[in-house]
């Protein structure tokens, strides 16, 4: 019993990293209609540059909120340089851009930090487990999901609240009527980007605490996939309930199922799930259906 | 097909002669030429360098078929095509190893061409398998089931399990003369490359006709609006499946191809990346032609291989570069894609057909 509540436990929290991560992949979809596949790519970038700021040594918390800053200059950047020529052009085309980029930014990642295998030195949470009632949780899940759920609130609030978020909502709602009420759509297009990355990159810099920073962070990036759809490609709260759920799966099918099958069953279970999933409900839990006409 | 230019006054009689292969004499000869530089000329006169540099041209296009298929004339995006190629090579390579062959097969030499049949059959049927929810989702949620396929057959099935057979750990390496077609044992450079191309022409054959038949017309249909397809009562799912089935037996039959161009196996040569390679290959060289796909392989790979040439000259006056040349390819690989669907979104099929256009009209282009 104590194991199914600490799968339980661990599971919510790696969820809360993946909810953040699949929350910036919503907005960008949402707002310009991009399906991006190199969320993989923008979370080790997120990984290595913190990794960076804090190995010359700035505390955790400055580095994420410098890893920050260049989110919004690198989704800018993308932005402007590679999907602002294409809108409006099939939906084909603009996910396979997002793969180029995956593929540049691959290289990129490459090449500046060889894809080592990094660990934050000196590590920025203590192994030291607390324990809350009978519960025992590390505190590297416990900072990660803290940060990641206020982070979450930000990003929410600034979604709802804030004159830029309003903007980019009614983008995402009507993009012709957005753009005759006088809201400029490359500002908004650039701002989900920009959104984009820096998820991604707390995400980065979160996950790469748990286990170390190398090219399986880009995999554990790739697992927002399976979240959206859960949850529906355009629902933020679909995002978040998603990543959560993709989280007790790995933990719970990690725990429970490898046993049975094993090997690396933990990573794959969430694509496998999905898959199914698709079949029964290919909409997610709260995604748009859309009426086809011909 | 239909883009072929008549003399003044001459017109098709019939549906038949209209989606004929070779309409005139000048179609003939150029396509005979084609062939002979393909069986004679590459091999009898390039070095064994660019002969090989051929057979990765052959495979990556025999890939590319495929996924052109399934993407170009189907409208099913894919992103997991290289788990099909990877159960075609691992059926190929199981069936060599591990399958009690009599003797008499085994000394004939049929167990390869018979081990590349059924890795055919089964890297379709895997296919139509993961193929199933295309049913009833299309477009990106296609995309996420096929990269589920690449993720649980790959990284999960032929990691943990087939590859632990035999207790070598990570790799399977064929011992040589195994491979074989009868008398003629594949063991050199050149009967890959021939292989391949006796292959590759095979290949681009049986697609090229079935696109020109009811299932290629049907594909396109579904391509191009498949509930109006539907409402013609055409049966989308059953055509959707037979494309899965045909990309995934193109994809099988290269798999049991790259096993005698390595003679040796492992996961890693089907991760994602080629997946992904795959695809892009296709939109560089055109979405929707059989052509494009060739020229897409052509393209990639021999610019990929000039740019290694580049790259040692220039490694006096940057060290690093070699070392970190493998990550410099994806940029340039990612940086192409991007360009080519930003600046020319048609790719190089589309060049060629102006090309052709120009050469036909000339010189009066009006």
């Amino acid at each position: 019993m104590e194991l199914f509540f600490m799968t339980l436990t661990t599971g919510i929290m790696v969820g809360g990293i993946y909810a953040l991560v699949a929350l910036g992949w919503v907005l960008i979809y949402k707002c310009s209609g991009v399906l991006n596949l190199a969320m993989g790519e923008l979370t080790i970038i997120g990984a290595y540059v913190s990794y960076t700021f804090h190995s010359i040594g700035i505390p955790f918390v400055p580095a994420v909120l410098l890893t920050l800053v260049v989110g919004i200059i690198l989704g800018v950047l993308t932005e402007r340089i590679f999907l602002d020529k294409l809108i409006g052009e099939p939906i084909l085309a603009v996910i396979m851009v997002t793969v180029g980029l995956s593929f540049f930014l691959k290289g990129l990642v490459g090449y500046i930090w060889k894809n080592d295998t990094r660990v934050f030195d000196p590590p920025v949470f203590s192994i030291k487990p607390i324990t809350i009632g009978f519960l025992q949780i590390s505190p590297v899940y416990l900072w990660s999901f803290i940060l990641s759920i206020v982070l979450l609130v930000v990003f929410v609030c600034f979604f709802k609240y804030t004159r830029w978020g309003l903007s980019m909502q009614a983008t995402a709602d009507d993009e012709t009527a957005a753009l005759s009420l006088g809201v400029s759509a490359r500002f908004v297009y650039a701002a989900a980007w920009a959104i984009a990355f820096m998820s991604a990159g707390v995400g980065g810099a979160l996950l790469g605490n748990i286990n170390g920073i190398n090219v399986s962070v880009g995999y554990l990036g790739l697992l927002v996939l399976p979240a959206v759809v859960l949850g529906g490609l355009n629902s933020v709260p679909g995002a978040i309930v998603g990543g959560i759920l993709i989280g007790l799966l790995q933990n719970f099918s990690g725990t429970y199922l490898d046993r049975f099958f094993p090997g690396g069953v933990k990573e794959i279970v969430p694509f496998a799930f999905m898959a199914v999933f698709l079949l029964f409900k290919p909409y997610g839990l709260w995604g748009w259906e859309r009426i086809e006409r011909v | 097909m239909s883009s072929v230019w008549l003399p003044c006054g001459d017109y098709h009689q019939n549906y038949a002669a209209d989606q004929g292969w070779w309409q005139t004499r000048f179609i003939k000869g150029k396509m005979i030429l084609l062939l002979l530089t393909v069986f004679v000329g590459i091999p009898l006169f390039a070095g064994e360098y660019w002969v090989s540099v051929g057979t990765m041209v052959g495979y990556t296009a025999m890939g590319a078929l495929g996924v052109q298929l399934l993407i170009g004339y189907s409208g099913l995006l894919t992103l997991g095509h290289a788990a099909f190629i990877a159960v075609g090579a691992y059926t190929s390579t199981m069936l060599i190893l591990q399958f009690p062959w009599p003797h008499a097969l085994m000394d004939s030499g049929l167990a390869y061409p018979i081990s590349i049949i059924v890795a055919g059959i089964a890297a379709g049927l895997w296919s139509v398998l993961f193929g199933l929810p295309s049913v009833k989702v299309k477009g990106f949620y296609l995309i996420l089931t096929t990269m589920a396929a690449q993720f649980i057959t790959v990284d999960f099935i032929l990691t943990q399990y087939i590859s632990q057979i035999g207790g070598r750990g990570q790799a399977f390496s064929l011992p040589p003369g195994t491979i074989r077609i009868g008398p003629w044992v594949i063991d050199n450079e050149r009967s890959v490359y021939y292989l391949m191309a006796v292959l590759l022409t095979l290949m681009v054959i049986v697609l090229a006709n079935l696109l020109r038949s009811k299932p290629g017309r049907a594909w396109v249909a579904i391509r191009d609006n498949d509930i109006a397809a539907e409402a013609l009562g055409i049966n989308i799912v059953w055509y959707k499946l037979l494309a899965f089935f045909v990309a995934g037996f193109m994809a099988g039959i290269a798999g049991a191809f790259w096993v005698c161009n390595t003679a040796a196996l492992s996961p890693e040569h089907f991760q994602w990346f080629l997946s992904l390679w795959l695809v892009g290959v296709i939109l560089i060289g055109g979405v929707g032609s059989i052509q494009g796909a060739i020229f897409g392989s052509i393209f990639m790979v021999v610019v990929m291989e000039l740019l290694q040439m580049a790259a040692i000259p220039l490694a006096d006056y940057w060290p690093s570069l070699l070392m970190d040349f493998a990550y410099i390819k994806d940029m340039a690989f990612g940086l192409a894609i991007c360009a080519f669907l930003i600046y020319e979104p048609n790719g190089l099929a589309y060049r060629w057909w102006q090309a052709k256009n120009y050469f036909n009209l000339w010189p009066f282009s009006y």
